[in-house]
Formats: C-alpha cells, sequence, structure tokens
C-alpha cells in the first residue's frame, strides 16, 4: 500500500526525514519497498499579474497576455487556455523552469517539461502559465489556476501553496503489508506505529456520528439475510449533491497513494477507505428501487455487471447487496454498474459494512477480481469503525461536494462487537524475546498502539483489552510480538554464551556417501547438474520403465493439477531425462567430452514400503551419464569415444566407496525392454547392478534413437543407482572392521589361455576365482586378443593371477593350484593353455 | 621402376624388426636406438651410407624407403620415451615447454558448494541434518504450521497441487518449504529438537531472473527449554559472519510467517560504491519464535519448551556470494558456467 507523506502528517506531528521515517517504518514491521517524490520544488514558477490579453495574430486558439511579473519588465507569454484573462493572478513557469508533467503517450507517466524562451506561430513567448495538472496540483488541465487576489505579485508560487496548507512536493512510501497487519492498511493505522515509535501523539480526524434513526431510517430500510457472511451494515444518506472533480488537495493525496481521481462522490470514499482503512460504497439513491437494502447470499450461479462493465458469472452463495428489485453490488468487491454515481447523480448512499473475511477471499480469489475493497475485507477491517467512517465520509460530502446530510444514519448489527482481553506474563514476554523489559515500558508501548491495559500489583501480569482494529491479536503470544517489535528487534542483546548439545553431530549414511560421491565423481571428471524435477508428461512416462529404479515401483507418472505449463506437468520418475537435456544444450555449444552426474529426488505414483505420504514413492537416485570422447585432443594422448566400460567401471567406483559386498552386474536377456521414445527402445543394451540379491541400479547405453532426440549423435552410456537403497544397504558396514593381512611376499603367474569366443570373460574371472580358493587372492584380465594368429572361433585371454597366504607361499602348492585352474578352465570351458 | 629383390627383403624384414621391438624400458629403448640408429653399428645408419652405391634409377626409391624407416624408428623411440615418464628426462632431450598431462576436471555444481558452506556452520554448532519428502500433504506442509484454511497467508507461497482433498484425504501437494520435515521431527521425537532441513521446494511462480518454479532451502529448527530470541539472533550472526565475513552488517526487522511469532527478516548491508547511500540492505533469511499452535500441533508444550526457526534459499545465498543475477542460471547447467566451479 502507498502512504502519501504529507497526508501521513496530518495524524503525527513527526520531525523526520523521509529516509529515517521509511528506516522506522521497515524497523517497527511495515517493509518500506519504496519511496518516490511526487511532484517538483516548481522552483522559477512564480506568482504573476496579467496585465493585457491580445488575440495572436497568426492563431485563433492563442492569446498573447502581458504578464507582470514583479520585475522591471513584463513578460510577454503565449497562452492557449480559455479561461485567461486581464487582471488574473497566475502561476507562472519563468524560463529555465522544470516541471513534471503527464506524457503525451500515457497520462499516467511523467515527463520532464524544462520551460524555454520559444516562438510560438511567430510569437516570442517567455515562460508558460500554469494549470493544475501542470503543477502537479491535480488532473485537471482544462484552464489554467487563477489564483485569489491575496497572492503576492513576484513572489514564489510555493509560498502561496503553502498559505493554502498545502505542499509542492510529496512522497509515495510503498509499503508491503503482512497478513497480520490488517489495522496498517491505512494513513491513521501506520500513523499509529509511527507514533509508538516515535512518542509523539496521534491526532485523530475529528468525527461526528449521527444517532441512529433519523430521517434516514425512514427513507430506507436494511435486512441482513446473512448474518454471518455481514455483522453490520451501516447505511447514511446525503442529498443535494454535485457531481464535480474533488479539490486539488484531495486530488493530490490520492494521485500520490496511487489511485486516479475520477469525481467528489468516488474520490471521497477512497480518501476515506485510505484514510481510515474502512471500504466505502456509494449507490445513486435515486437508481435504487423498494427504499430497501438486501445483504443476502445467492441460491444459485448468477451474472452481475460490476460498474467496471463486465459480466461476471458468480458461483452459488455469493454474497450480494441487494435493494427492492434486484443486485446491485457484489459485497466487499465491487459495486454494480446498475446503481453507480453517474454525473446526474444527486443523492447518494453510502455503505460502510462488515464482511466476512474468508467469504471474502473465496469470491475474490473464484472472481480473480482483487479490489482495493476486497483487500481490505479479507484482512479484516475494523468490526467497530463502520459508523464512524460513514460519518466521516457524509462530512465530506457535505462541505466538498455540496451536500445535504439526510439526519440519523441505518444501522444494523447482527453480532456484537466483543473487544478481545488478553493476560500477558511479563516474565513469559522477557523468556521469548530475551530481555528485561521495565513494565512501565511495557504498559506505554502498548498503550500507544491503543491497547487498554491493567497492570497487576506486582507488576507481572498485565490484562490487555485489545482494540477492535486488532483483530489478528487473540493470544498472549501475539501481544509479545507487539511488544518485541515496538521495542525494537536490534535492541535484543545476543547472549554471551552458547549452548551445544551433550552428543556429536553424527552424519546418516545417505548424506555421507552422497558427500563422497560427489567429490569422487567431480575429481574423476564428472560435472554435477541441477536439473528440473517437472517435466512433459509424456516424456515422464517414456522413462517410467521397468528397466530403470523408478520403473521398479510400477505404478504411474505423478501430475500436477496446476502446472505453470504443459512442459513442466509431471514430476520425474528418472534423473535421465533432465541429464539428456543438460548434455544435448552443451553438445549443441560444442562440447565434444559430455561427463554429468546429478543427486535427486524421482516420485513416483506408486505405494511402497518406501512410502512416507501414502500413495506415493519417492527415492533419492544418483545419475551419472557420460557420451562422446573421453579425453581432449592432447599432445600426449590419443582421443577415444567413451563406452560401456567408461561407465561400468565409474559405477564400480562408486559402490566401491559404500562398501557393499557381492556386487554383480547382470546382463539383461533381450526382450525385456521396454517401446518408449519414437517407439523404440530406451535401451540400446543394460544392465542391472545387483548387491547381493538386491536391485541398486541400471547401468546401460540408450538407444541412437533417443540420443538423436537430443541431438546428441555419439553412443550416450549411463548408470542409474537407487541411492535410497544404497544408503540402506550400506549403512551397517560403513564402519568396517579392520581384518588382518598378509605380510608375506605374494607370488604371480600369468595364465594364457584360448577358448571359444562366445565365452564371456566374466565367467572365465568367476570360475578361476572359485577355483582358486583359499590361495588365490587376485585376479585380472591384462590381454584379449581375437585374429590372425588364433583359429577363427576361438580368443586368446591372459590373467595375471596373485596367491597369498598368511605364511611364506611354496612354489610347488601354487603350481598345484595352478595346475587344478588350467585344469577346470580346460574340462568346463573347453580353454587351452597357451605357452 | 623396382629396387632390386634383395635389398627390398632386406627393408622389410628391418621394417618388421622395427615395428615389434620391445621398448618396454629405458634400456630397451637405448639398444634400440643404438641397433637401428647408432652412428657406427646402426642397420639404419648402414643403409644410409649405402645409398649412393645404389643403382641411380633405384637410388631415389631407395633413398625414401630409408628414410621412411629411419622415421618410424625416431617415432617409437619418441613414443616410448614419453610412455616412460620423466625418467627419461635426463637421458633425452625433452622439451619440457609442453603443457603437463592434466586429468580431465569435473565439478561440483555451486549450490552443493553452497550447500556445504551452510550446513558446515549449523553443524559445527550441534544441529543435525534432517530431509523428507518433497510431496507432502497439506496436514503437514500448511495447517500443522498454523496456515489456517482460506487465510491470506495461504497466499504467500504459491502451491503445486498434486490431489485436491476430500471428505476422507488430506490434499496432496509438493512441499512449499522445508518446514514439514520439522514438523515430521517433532512428531518422531522428543525435545530438545536441534536440526537443520535442506531440501528442495517448489513453488508455482513464473519463471524468471528473480524466480524459478522450485528452489532449495534449508530450514533451523531449535527447541528446547529457554530458547528466546536473543538466542537466534545469536546464531544468526555466527552464520552471516561466516558466509559475508567478520565485518557484516546485518539487522532484523519484524515481518510475518504463520508458523513462527514474533517473526522476523533478516537483511545484510550490501556495499555498493555505485549505490546512493553507498549501498543497500539485501534480505537474506527469515525468521522467528515457533508458534506454541505449532508446538501444540506436535504435541510439544508450549508453556516449558520455546524455540525459534529460520529459513534462507541456497539459491539466494549462491546468487549472493558468486555475484549471479539470473537464477535460472544455476538450473541451465552450461559447461562455460558450470566450469568456473572446478
Amino acid at each position: 500500500m502507498i502512504i502519501s507523506t504529507n497526508w501521513l502528517n496530518d495524524y503525527v506531528d513527526h520531525d523526520l526525514t523521509v529516509d529515517d521515517l521509511s528506516d522506522l517504518l521497515t524497523m517497527a514491521g511495515l517493509e518500506v519497498e519504496g519511496v518516490e517524490q511526487i511532484g517538483s520544488t516548481l522552483e522559477g514558477v512564480i506568482v504573476g499579474h496579467i496585465l493585457r490579453v491580445d488575440p495572436h495574430p497568426d492563431a485563433d486558439r492563442l492569446q498573447v497576455c502581458t504578464v507582470d511579473l514583479g520585475q522591471n519588465t513584463p513578460a510577454v507569454i503565449v497562452c492557449g487556455a480559455p479561461n485567461v484573462a486581464a487582471g488574473q493572478f497566475v502561476a507562472v513557469a519563468t524560463i529555465g523552469t522544470v516541471l513534471s508533467v503527464p506524457s503525451r503517450e500515457n497520462a499516467e507517466e511523467k515527463v520532464d517539461l524544462k520551460i524555454k524562451k520559444s516562438k510560438i506561430r511567430g510569437q516570442v513567448s517567455e515562460g508558460m502559465i500554469c494549470s493544475e495538472i501542470e503543477l502537479g496540483m491535480s488532473v485537471d488541465g482544462s484552464g489554467i489556476l487563477v489564483l485569489g487576489d491575496e497572492a503576492i505579485l513576484g513572489s514564489p508560487f510555493v509560498d502561496w501553496l503553502v498559505a493554502q496548507g498545502r505542499s509542492a512536493t510529496d512522497n509515495a512510501i510503498d509499503i508491503s503489508i503482512t497478513p497480520n497487519r490488517p489495522d496498517a492498511v491505512c494513513h491513521v493505522g501506520v500513523a499509529r506505529d509511527v507514533s509508538a515509535v516515535t512518542g509523539r501523539p496521534l491526532t485523530l480526524p475529528e468525527i461526528s456520528v449521527p444517532a441512529a434513526g433519523g430521517s434516514a431510517a425512514e427513507q430506507i430500510s436494511i435486512t441482513i439475510d446473512a448474518p454471518e457472511l455481514c455483522s453490520e451494515y451501516v447505511a447514511i444518506l446525503v442529498s443535494d449533491i454535485k457531481i464535480a472533480p474533488s479539490p486539488p488537495w484531495m486530488q493530490q493525496r490520492l494521485i500520490t497513494a496511487g489511485l486516479r481521481p475520477r469525481n467528489n462522490v468516488v474520490d471521497i470514499t477512497n480518501y476515506v477507505m485510505y484514510e481510515l482503512g474502512q471500504p466505502l460504497h456509494a449507490f445513486d439513491f435515486d437508481t435504487l428501487a423498494g427504499a430497501s437494502i438486501h445483504v443476502h447470499a445467492t441460491d444459485s450461479e448468477s451474472i452481475f455487471t460490476t460498474l467496471d462493465g463486465k459480466e461476471r458469472k458468480l458461483p452459488a452463495g455469493t454474497l450480494m447487496i441487494a435493494d427492492g428489485d434486484r443486485d446491485i453490488a457484489i459485497a466487499g468487491i465491487m459495486g454494480g454498474e446498475n446503481s453507480e454515481v453517474s454525473d446526474n447523480t444527486t443523492k447518494v448512499l453510502l455503505e460502510s459494512a462488515y464482511f466476512d473475511p474468508s467469504h471474502i477471499r473465496r469470491t475474490a480469489k473464484s472472481l480473480q477480481l482483487q479490489t482495493d475493497a476486497s483487500y481490505r475485507f479479507e484482512r479484516g477491517v475494523d468490526p467497530a469503525g463502520q459508523a464512524r467512517a460513514a460519518a466521516r465520509a457524509a462530512e465530506l460530502l457535505v462541505t466538498i461536494a455540496g451536500g445535504t446530510l439526510v439526519d440519523g444514519l441505518v444501522s444494523t448489527r447482527t453480532k456484537p462487537v466483543q473487544c478481545q482481553t488478553v493476560v500477558v506474563r511479563k516474565s513469559r514476554a522477557e523468556l521469548i524475546i530475551g530481555v528485561e523489559i521495565p513494565a512501565a515500558k511495557i504498559n506505554e508501548l502498548l498503550t500507544a498502539i491503543g491497547f487498554e491495559i491493567a497492570m497487576s500489583d506486582d507488576s507481572e501480569t498485565f490484562t490487555c483489552t485489545v482494540p477492535s482494529f486488532r483483530p489478528d491479536i487473540e493470544r498472549e503470544i501475539d501481544v509479545i510480538e507487539e511488544i518485541a517489535r515496538l521495542y525494537g528487534f536490534d535492541k535484543i542483546p545476543v547472549p554471551v554464551r552458547f549452548s551445544v548439545p551433550d552428543h556429536p553431530v553424527s552424519m546418516p549414511p545417505q548424506r555421507l556417501l552422497r558427500e563422497k560421491t560427489r567429490d569422487l565423481l567431480s575429481s574423476l571428471g564428472y560435472r554435477e547438474i541441477y536439473t528440473n524435477s517437472m517435466l512433459r508428461t509424456d516424456l515422464a512416462k517414456s522413462f517410467l520403465v521397468p528397466e530403470l529404479p523408478g520403473g521398479k515401483f510400477g505404478g504411474s507418472v505423478v501430475e500436477t493439477l496446476n502446472p505453470i505449463s504443459q512442459e513442466m506437468a509431471s514430476l520425474r520418475p528418472s534423473l535421465l531425462p533432465g541429464a539428456l537435456a543438460i548434455a544435448g544444450y552443451n553438445a549443441n555449444h560444442g562440447r565434444k567430452s559430455l561427463r554429468y552426474f546429478e543427486f535427486g529426488n524421482i516420485q513416483i505414483h506408486a505405494q511402497s514400503d518406501a512410502s512416507i505420504v501414502s500413495g506415493y514413492t519417492e527415492q533419492e537416485l544418483l545419475l551419472i551419464l557420460c557420451s562422446g570422447d573421453d579425453a581432449a585432443q592432447d599432445w600426449f594422448n590419443t582421443v577415444r569415444p567413451l563406452d560401456y566400460f567408461d561407465v561400468k567401471g565409474i559405477a564400480g567406483a562408486v559402490l566401491a566407496t559404500t562398501k557393499l559386498q557381492n556386487i554383480s552386474f547382470n546382463l539383461a536377456t533381450t526382450g525385456s525392454k521396454t517401446a518408449s521414445i519414437s517407439g523404440t527402445d530406451l535401451c540400446q543394451s543394460y544392465a542391472s547392478i545387483v548387491a547381493g540379491d538386491t536391485y541398486v541400479g541400471t547401468v546401460g547405453e540408450l538407444n541412437s534413437e533417443v540420443g538423436k532426440k537430443y541431438n546428441i549423435s555419439s553412443p550416450i552410456y549411463f548408470v542409474e543407482i537407487n541411492w535410497s537403497i544404497v544408503a540402506e544397504l550400506a549403512g551397517p558396514g560403513l564402519r568396517g572392521r579392520y581384518e588382518a593381512f598378509s605380510r608375506y611376499p605374494v607370488i604371480e603367474r600369468d595364465l594364457a589361455v584360448s577358448l571359444n569366443r562366445n565365452v564371456p570373460v566374466g565367467d572365465v574371472m568367476d570360475l578361476i576365482k572359485n577355483t582358486g580358493k583359499p590361495l588365490l587372492s587376485g585376479v585380472s584380465v591384462f590381454d584379449i586378443y581375437e585374429g590372425d594368429q588364433i583359429a577363427a572361433d576361438q580368443k586368446s585371454v591372459a590373467f595375471s593371477l596373485t596367491f597369498s597366504a598368511n605364511r611364506t607361499l611354496v612354489d610347488k602348492e601354487v603350481e598345484t593350484r595352478f595346475g587344478k585352474i588350467v585344469k577346470v578352465l580346460e574340462s568346463e570351458l573347453g580353454a587351452r593353455l597357451r605357452q | 621402376m623396382s629396387i632390386s629383390t634383395s635389398i627390398e627383403e632386406t627393408l622389410t624384414s628391418l621394417e618388421k624388426e622395427i615395428s615389434v621391438a620391445d621398448l618396454g624400458s629405458d634400456e630397451a629403448i637405448e639398444e634400440f636406438r643404438i641397433r637401428f640408429l647408432g652412428k657406427k653399428q646402426g642397420s639404419i645408419t648402414g643403409l644410409m651410407k649405402r645409398i649412393p652405391d645404389v643403382d641411380p634409377a633405384d637410388r631415389r626409391a631407395f633413398g625414401q624407403r630409408v628414410n621412411e624407416l629411419k622415421a618410424v624408428a625416431q617415432a617409437r623411440i619418441q613414443k616410448a620415451q614419453v610412455a616412460q615418464g620423466p625418467g627419461v628426462a635426463g637421458t633425452s632431450d625433452v622439451d619440457y615447454s609442453l603443457p603437463g598431462r592434466v586429468p580431465a576436471r569435473g565439478s561440483l555444481h555451486p549450490l552443493t558448494e553452497t550447500y556445504r558452506l551452510i550446513t558446515r556452520v549449523f553443524e559445527s554448532y550441534g544441529f543435525s541434518i534432517e530431509e523428507g519428502p518433497e510431496i507432502e500433504d497439506d496436514w503437514h506442509n500448511f495447517t500443522a504450521l498454523n496456515f489456517p484454511p482460506n487465510h491470506p497467508a495461504r497466499d504467500m507461497q504459491d502451491t503445486f497441487f498434486i490431489e485436491q482433498p476430500t471428505q476422507k484425504h488430506d490434499g496432496i501437494l509438493l512441499r512449499t518449504h522445508t518446514s514439514p520435515v520439522q514438523i515430521r521431527v517433532m512428531l518422531d521425537s522428543e525435545p530438545p529438537f536441534r536440526v537443520i532441513v535442506p531440501g528442495r521446494v517448489y513453488r508455482n511462480e513464473a519463471i524468471s531472473y528473480k524466480s524459478y518454479c522450485l528452489f532449495h532451502q534449508v530450514e533451523g529448527l531449535y527447541v528446547d527449554e529457554g530458547v528466546s530470541m536473543g538466542d537466534l539472533k545469536h546464531i544468526l550472526h555466527v552464520f552471516a559472519r561466516e558466509l559475508f565475513g567478520e565485518d557484516v552488517v546485518m539487522r532484523f526487522r519484524p515481518s510475518f510467517f504463520p508458523f513462527t511469532e514474533p517473526s522476523a527478516e533478516v537483511d545484510i548491508w550490501w556495499k555498493d560504491d555505485n549505490m546512493p547511500g553507498g549501498g543497500r540492505w539485501l534480505e537474506i533469511l527469515g525468521c522467528g519464535m515457533v508458534d506454541p499452535n505449532v508446538l501444540e500441533s506436535v504435541g510439544v508444550d508450549p508453556e516449558k519448551y520455546t524455540g525459534y526457526a529460520f529459513g534462507m534459499g541456497i539459491e539466494r545465498i549462491a546468487m549472493l556470494r558468486y555475484g549471479i543475477d539470473d537464477i535460472r542460471i544455476l538450473y541451465e547447467n552450461d559447461e562455460r558456467f558450470l566450469s568456473q566451479f572446478d
């Protein structure tokens, strides 16, 4: 909400600069988001006296004025205003003056206008005679401003303004109002905080509220059919009104506050709303039928035309204001076109009511119609303030719009105003805030914002009567907050000591391993990425497949009910699509070696053992993806394409840090793939990674069609690991015990065999390991050969075997073991030893 | 025109010898060099010397072949020397100006770096880390945290909904903050609670340079007997000093969050000589004293226990620290950006 500092000063006489005032408000909980200076200082604008007016020789609509500026020679000024006449005192912008005026293209926008000596249709002009709009006083640009005889010739125009109780400049302070401050959505409310913090008195406008009844009650009756939605409805009648622009001082304040002046009646209702916080509505009394007002909730859906000319579809149950025949306003939100104040209006009914906050909020939301009124009603206006606000507006209609008050007022209250009583313990306040605050100070601070306080004899308990305009305050803690914010958060001292818990912080395995793995992968040349969790639904479905960790849970993709766009309608069931998009993006930007990893959660619409929120499964995954060259081309190496064994090796390295035992990579048999993107299989080939007998992830190569979708031409390899499962499995074994190792020398033997090329090397290694027990402690492959030197259906594989024991090994026993391995390989796999 | 058959045979066998010779050690390389390129006995050197004796018709072709062999042998030596590493350095003319062998460089995402920085501070002060689900029910995300139904406070956090509430079931949504994990922690154990909760949260806001549809939050909670706003200021001072330097200037200004009362927002003074006033206040986090309604909703006696909570966006802190002015760049993952965090 925007506050005018000039306006604010009516209620509290502070001597703060605008910057200090802004700081004060911010530190009192009314956060200032911006300050704008409104208007210019009008330096160079002085009072002139028009001596004579002659027609312009070359332009019908222009006049040439001779103006006395209190200097030796009068100035000649060309003027086009219809109301200019000799003998007038006027405001003259002299040469060099800079005025802030509405731009020609957009009246809401101000531009600088510098007054220069110029020729207008051949006639020299030495300044400008100003209208109100050019002086920033109002939106009236129909003619020049004519000053009264009290104006002093040649004196600064600002002095005249000040003598009128006005100011050339103002400041618009934009305040962000939190939902707990319904009282601060008006100038008086903000002034109350300024008064409380500065200690300066708060001066409220004097308002005399007419007694209920009188002629008003004879002319109109009010019934409330929905008392739970409307606890008070006040109507005041004012007749003999002349619709006209409101006076410049009022227009100026409304403009500063960001409102557009319309006419005196509408401006007055807005003015009172911004002054006291109570929204008002003025009905043209003569359009009302049946001399009655009914507040009711609609039975069924209906159509209603609001005063902005728009047809609105209202849901059943909407609270409406009706006259004897028809609806005339959407309660608390906007009036109807049918009863709107027009240029011909002479008599108005002023409505001042209290509507249920949550009802107004619901209606405004469903109509998508936020107004100044709904904004205030939904936060909760002062439930006791209706009659006062109506009376204030009526007084202004009388003084400004020439109106006559129809004596009395009509008030229909369905619920008495009950002021909350809250008991506050001083000790509790001090415990929460963390500082001793003298009882007298607490008393002073709360009294300043309208509380009535009864203090116990020991000054420990304060029985507080909460003012009606603070509906947000219901509990002791609410009052403690008021004490704290007015006392000043910055004055709360920081304790000297810091308490720490009696047990050190432990790191759960999931996080410990995650952080280790992040370091591992980044040092192995992989870049960590963070990708969006939300993606297109069809894309998400393509990656919810049984070969990936997410798909193991079955179920379906999680969709949001209100997506930002269809591009982000579902939650990811795999981290693959995010990483693919990033790989494609960077490939497009010339990257040849693509290596990424991401830790992130996936969500599946499926009930499982892992479900925390019923019906949904959420797991943390680790995705590693690579494609393209293994390294940049350099003088010491030749570049090779990344392949399956790169990603398999990385998966092995990651799992090694978890100390999980019995990891195996089980190649999937054909046929278990699922059709997805472009009707092709997602994976070219893949293997399940299994720890013991628990599935922990998938390693594989994506189908090249998938890569094409993302503009990646090289084969793409990935491993996706269910980190939640890995952490759970790995947790118990993480604090592994030391195992005694043999300090005796090891014996190494090379073993080269030729065997059928279809026999997987992995099987050979398993057989060697099993047969070599217990002396064999290690086996690795160091060469694989297929070619001219060997039969076409054969391959030669060379292994390096390491034997060790907790004693000195004798050559003979190693030979025996070695011989046994050879024998088994020969008999079971048809291998032949190569020399 | 062909070279005579016998010479051709010599060349071919020499070529084979060169290509298969073992160059696995410094000694072998030196032996190889002497055998083929040695000034006195080298077989290629010998062939070079024989060029003038060759039939002039063959001389040109022969010379070419010998030179090719020489180049192949030299290349093998060079490659083998490189493979042998620096051990060769002293014995041959290595070009030390060549760049070193730099392993491929990976990187941690700046959000991870920032996450670690933040969590480290609080862990060293005895806060343990808790995590929780991103899909939540309305009760944990809103109601238990003192967001009344149909209250304007719910507008403060634009929410992605997954299931509308029914008579039997609570609404399901994407959590808008990590505060629901506070609720889970307090329901699962007994006070005192001293935890921080990092995690991904979602807001249904238009994507722009300053907001994304999701971000990462770190929330803190400390509930114990006798915890006051002074304690809250204390821990946050520690935190701000750690992240923004010893001389950081900060202020606590009153604000509103449904789950804390009193509530505050914390600004730090950001020096900027280009701005009028020499800088500006930048908001870094929100905090406050845990609202008694929240403690009651999880069965903790608010008369016995008091506590504070605070929450901050990792993105915001990262953007301040690294001078990033567009949040979207964090999710773009452009290598030209990522590689700056090697």
